[in-house]
């Protein structure tokens, strides 16, 4: 047990958490957007700063910064194990970026109940930095309920169409898939025999003492379809869009560009590299799934959408296709390239909802037909969002080019013919995201528009929007141009955990 | 400073100008162009000092390393590198400086020159890479700077239409060429240019993966439509991007991969280059506006240099080594007739490109060339320079076109007659519609109040005019080029005896020919005269034209969306509604019960939760 006063990830958890229980408890209102600066902004230096410290840091069992702390509940075997490593990592800087960005647009929104808003996302930022930093599986779970659970609030009190409808599907769906991935971990911790939830514990003696191929398949199984729910896998999916399109804004950029990410994160940090032989038995269904419905079927689906907020969430649906083919490689290169997308993503998504939003109120509507020609007026609006659409369709530059190049590479060695039919997609994004762009924000202007903006002509993104989208821009332009500052860390954490390549390559 | 450093800062300055233009220098349109035009200056001069320096190196650094890929940004400056980048440095510093006149009124000067920058960016970066990845990611960016030029006046749907069109077929093609790296990677080992010249596996689906990507950048058929609506983009644009470096960066594609080529994937390279020729030639004679038939040309030009490309005689060099597949080593000598033709083409295309620009300029955006004529008198510096670009292009003799094309038409003859008979049927047709072209423009009396009114433009529109029409006179000739090109320009065929005499003859016929019926053909009137004399002809051209956009708006629209429209018809009633509304029902009477806490509070829901959690933790704990 070592304890040092300062613990950025401890802290980093602690801060939010600390400001969402002052506003609760009746802060004013000028003091809680005050405090909500600093319970945004805390995780967002504490991780940059750990991201630098990380290389070169000492490390313990693979994991840097790593800390227990007795939670009265030893006697189960859980402990709060705080940890990162070159998978966490990236996701924790994700988490602590988007958090930042969608707290700031939620401060500048002016929404309804502002501060029980800012609270329910603080709450959600705290379990957010607490999934990625927590090495014991529990706490895993456990900070991803406490981040689940205001977004069913959030969408069902200040969400925009459909709210309630969205608001109870997404429950259900999420619930689901939480449970499943539930008993399967619970499983995992019950057939390997281990007295402990912590992830190292159970890796060292699962390492001694294999579990037997069917309770791997099974095991695999149940988690994959748990997490598989959460991440949207085709046919589990029809949650995503619909949620998407009512959540306010700031809980669609955390739920889908962070929280969403949990699944996938839970297969390649605990499934991936425990139950390497139940993978064996899914990742040809789960490959399958992935191409065919996820990238093909809802590319065409994201093809035919009229709304831009739907079409953006299918969009994430179809890009969480790549990452399972990524997972169904189950090779250090894939799993890398999931890593990878998995930031990009989040980044990248999150800020197309921001903009989304932005449009919104400069044309008050998400209906794409009835805008056209918006750049006329709003220039840096128009150029943040093809900046942000170029990158989700994976352009050299921007980080989801790494994250989809190397998941290609790794599929094609996994099966040339699933590799052949994932890069169609590429295709595929290319026409609904330039399509979007030329619809919204090119030609002439249309008569709905000019209607709707003669009383109040749009102005372009003020800097309280431009903030927070710059944040993100800037976070995808830098790993898209410096892919090592992520690809490095990484590296050397799944060179422990997963089996060599098959050919070495030369430069 | 090294030679590598040298080279690092040509590919960065472009960068760096576009970065500081789209911080800081967004309002300031002056400013931003003359940032712009240092760069392209920057990388003018060092690109000529590196290539006549005779400075050939390679060097690499480690970029992203996962999993056992290790990817490296890295230089190869050989011969070809060094004439393209010189062909890149030169034409991009003339048509930077065009702009400055010619995009002087633009209100969006800023965001013009900042993509010119990108531009130079990207292309210096395919030109450099030495693997294959580093060649995509530029590859795509120059794909993306060209999106951002076409769509510049994005008001226009017809231009924003255009824009769109151009990226999404490029991916098309770079659909193929994206799986033909991966597949070289993982047959090979590497994607080093280097490394697989001297040690690859034999593979037929290898070189023609990577094809794809060029038959998209190059616009080839079945790919060559965007290239035409391309013309959308202002024409200094489509000189530099759409005529002299971008698209021909398809065929200097196919001269860095040309060790992996086999006999079978040539012979395809080979007709479909021979196709677009062919095709993009007979478009060319109908059209009307001067950017578009110029655009044809460009196609049909592509078409020779790829043609060119895939006639190349093989050489098969056996190792010692025990596995005939593996030890086999191929040279391709096409390579020199394509490089040699792109770079004279690259000189006089954008001449005339540049030349319709200060036509349109001149004629106050009029592109009409049916509304044009008695241009000869009002814009004579303009005059004589287009003249001479069309000289060069239809082959007069001892201009550049004349010895490009030559090499081409020979290397036909001694390998494939019918290709020959094509190519030279082709040569009748580029003269028949550049005559054509030029006689309507400038000759004849004046026949709109723009063309009557037209003036010359400034210095910065006629001096690059001046200067890439001395190179188009002068750039055929191999003996005046430097010897540091030789490693390309040694492999020029060159043709003797009896074959020399066939081919100079053929290439004055067909020259002849053309002339002369464009002469006798068409009179500087309103109309097409060939319209008028032999509709049917007339007509069959145009369906000819149009049957490609036809097929692919009858596909996009009719197949595809529709196809995607009932995907997402079917996802909406079975997948959301039946199923999950089924199932929603199920859970909703469970939920009957908890319906009489649910008082719609939020203050109550949050305690509820807050109080959930508590009790969930005690539970836990074992508190309770």
């Amino acid at each position: 047990m070592i304890h040092s006063l300062y613990d950025p990830l401890l802290l980093s958890i602690a801060v939010p958490l600390a400001v969402a229980v002052a506003i609760a408890f009746g802060l004013p209102k000028r003091w809680s957007v005050r405090l909500a600066y600093v319970g945004f902004a805390a995780p967002a230096l504490l991780a940059l700063c750990v991201w630098t410290r990380y290389a070169g840091g000492p490390q313990d069992h693979g994991y840097a910064f790593l800390t227990h702390y007795n939670t009265g509940l030893s006697g189960l075997g859980i402990t709060l194990t705080l940890g990162l490593n070159g998978i966490s990592l990236p996701l924790f800087v994700l988490a602590s970026l988007v958090g930042l960005a969608a707290g700031l647009y939620a401060i500048q929104s002016g929404a309804e109940r502002l501060k029980i808003y800012l609270m329910l996302l603080l709450v959600m930022q705290a379990g957010l930095m607490g999934v990625f930093a927590s090495v014991d599986i529990f706490f895993f779970y456990f900070f991803h309920e406490l981040a689940l659970i205001p977004t069913f609030i959030m969408v069902g009190v200040w969400g925009g169409r459909d709210r309630t409808y969205a608001a109870m599907k997404l429950t259900i769906y999420l619930t689901l898939g939480a449970m499943l991935s539930l008993v399967g971990l619970i499983a995992l911790y019950v057939k390997s025999g281990a007295t402990s939830f912590d992830l190292i514990t159970l890796r060292d003696y699962l390492a001694a003492h294999p579990l037997g191929e069917t309770v791997q398949k099974n095991i695999f199984g149940l988690l994959m379809f748990g997490f598989g729910i959460l991440v949207s896998l085709w046919p589990l999916h029809t949650w995503a869009p619909l949620g998407y399109g009512a959540a306010p804004s700031s809980a669609a950029m955390l739920h889908a560009g962070v929280l969403k990410k949990f699944g996938l994160y839970g297969l390649i940090q605990i499934a991936l590299p425990l139950l390497p032989a139940g993978v064996g038995h899914w990742s040809h269904p789960l490959a399958l799934l992935a191409v065919v419905g996820n990238v093909l079927v809802i590319g065409l689906i994201t093809m035919a959408q009229r709304d831009l907020k739907q079409m953006i969430g299918y969009s994430s649906v179809m890009h969480m296709g790549y990452a399972f083919l990524g997972v169904a490689c189950f090779s250090a290169l894939g799993a890398g390239g999931v890593v990878l997308l998995m930031v990009a993503h989040g980044l990248s998504v999150a800020l197309l909802f921001l903009l989304a939003t932005s449009i919104h109120h400069r044309t008050h509507t998400f209906d794409m037909d009835e805008i056209g020609g918006l750049a006329q007026k709003t220039p840096v609006l128009a150029a943040f969002f093809v900046a942000a659409t170029l990158a989700s369709i994976g352009l050299p530059g921007f980080a989801n080019f790494w994250g989809e190049l190397t998941i290609f590479i790794a599929l094609w060695h996994f099966s040339p013919l699933y590799a052949t039919l994932a890069v169609i997609g590429v295709v595929i994004s290319a026409i609904y995201g330039l399509r979007a762009v030329a619809r919204v924000f090119f030609g002439p202007s249309t008569e709905a528009l000019s209607q709707v903006t003669v009383a109040n002509p749009p102005a372009d993104l003020r800097w309280s929007e431009k903030i927070p989208a710059l944040i993100l821009l800037a976070a995808l332009l830098f790993i898209g141009f410096w892919p090592k500052s992520l690809s490095t860390p990484l590296n050397a954490t799944l060179a422990a955990a997963y089996p060599a390549p098959a050919q070495a390559a030369a430069k | 400073m090294t030679p590598v450093q040298l080279a690092i800062v040509t590919l960065l300055a472009p960068l760096a100008s576009a970065a500081v233009i789209a911080l800081f220098l967004r309002r300031a349109g002056g400013l931003a162009s003359a940032v712009s035009v240092l760069a392209a200056t920057l990388i003018a001069g060092a690109a000529l000092m590196l290539a006549l320096g005779n400075f050939r190196f390679e060097a690499a650094h480690e970029w992203f390393q996962l999993g056992g890929l290790s990817l490296s940004l890295g230089i190869k400056f050989d011969d070809l590198a060094a004439l393209m980048l010189s062909v890149v440095g030169v034409v991009g510093w003339c048509i930077h400086v065009f702009s400055l006149g010619y995009m002087r009124d633009d209100p969006a000067h800023a965001r013009y020159f900042g993509g010119l920058s990108i531009f130079m960016f990207s292309m210096v970066g395919i030109v450099l890479a030495d693997n294959l990845f580093m060649l995509f990611i530029f590859w795509e960016l120059v794909g993306f700077s060209s999106y951002l030029l076409i769509g510049h006046w994005h008001e226009k749907q017809s231009a924003s239409d255009a824009a769109k069109k151009a990226f999404i077929v490029n991916r098309v093609g770079d659909f193929g060429f994206l799986l033909g790296i991966v597949m070289c990677y993982w047959s090979n080992g590497t994607v080093n240019l280097t490394a697989l010249s001297s040690h690859h596996v034999f593979s037929m689906l290898i070189p023609l993966l990577l094809f794809c990507g060029a038959v998209g950048k190059s616009a080839q058929l079945p790919l060559q439509i965007w290239l035409p609506d391309a013309m959308e983009g202002p024409t200094p644009v489509s000189a530099l991007i759409h005529a002299a470096t971008m698209v021909a960066a398809g065929i200097y594609m196919l001269c860095r991969i040309n060790v992996l080529m086999v006999p079978d994937a040539l012979t395809v390279i080979m007709w479909t280059g021979t196709a677009t020729a062919l095709y993009a030639a007979l478009c060319a004679i109908t059209q009307s506006d001067i950017k578009k038939v110029l655009a044809y040309s460009t196609l049909s030009q592509l078409g020779f240099m790829v043609a060119a490309f895939g006639l190349g005689p093989t050489q098969f060099i056996y190792d010692n080594f025990s596995d005939p597949k593996i030890g086999m080593l191929l040279m391709q000598t096409g390579v020199g007739a394509a490089m040699f033709h792109l770079s004279t083409h690259a000189f006089f295309k954008a001449l005339l490109f540049l030349g319709s620009g200060s036509v349109i300029h001149g004629c106050h955006h009029e592109q009409d060339i049916f509304k044009m004529g008695g241009l000869r008198t009002k814009m004579p510096l303009t005059f004589w320079t287009f003249t001479i670009g069309v000289a060069a292009i239809i082959g007069f003799p001892y201009l550049a076109g004349f010895f490009s094309k030559d090499a081409i038409l020979y290397l036909a003859y001694a390998n494939n007659r019918t290709v020959f008979a094509v190519l030279a049927f082709t040569a009748i047709l580029t003269s028949l519609y550049m005559v054509r072209l030029w006689k309507l423009t400038f000759l004849g009396a004046p026949r709109s109040d723009h063309a009557a009114h037209a003036h010359e433009g400034g210095f910065t529109l006629t001096a690059p005019l001046v200067i890439l029409a001395v190179l188009s006179v002068l750039g055929g000739y191999t003996s005046l080029y430097p010897k540091v090109f030789t490693g390309v320009f040694s492999l020029i065929p060159e043709a003797e005896g009896s074959a020399h005499t066939v081919i100079v003859l053929t290439s004055l016929a067909v020259m002849l020919i053309g002339a002369v019926g464009a002469f006798a053909l068409y009179r500087p009137a309103a109309t097409d005269s060939l319209a008028q004399k032999s509709p049917g002809l007339f007509g069959a051209l145009t369906a000819l034209k149009e049957s490609f956009d036809a097929v692919y708006d009858y596909y996009v629209a009719k197949v595809q969306q529709r196809f995607a429209m009932l995907l997402n018809f079917l996802e909406q009633i079975f997948l959301s509604g039946l199923i999950v509304r089924g199932l929603a029902g199920v859970a909703g009477l469970f939920g009957l019960g908890a319906r009489a806490l649910h008082v719609g509070n939020l203050n109550v829901y949050v305690y509820w939760f807050l109080g959930g959690l508590t009790l969930f933790w005690a539970c836990a704990a074992g508190l309770l």
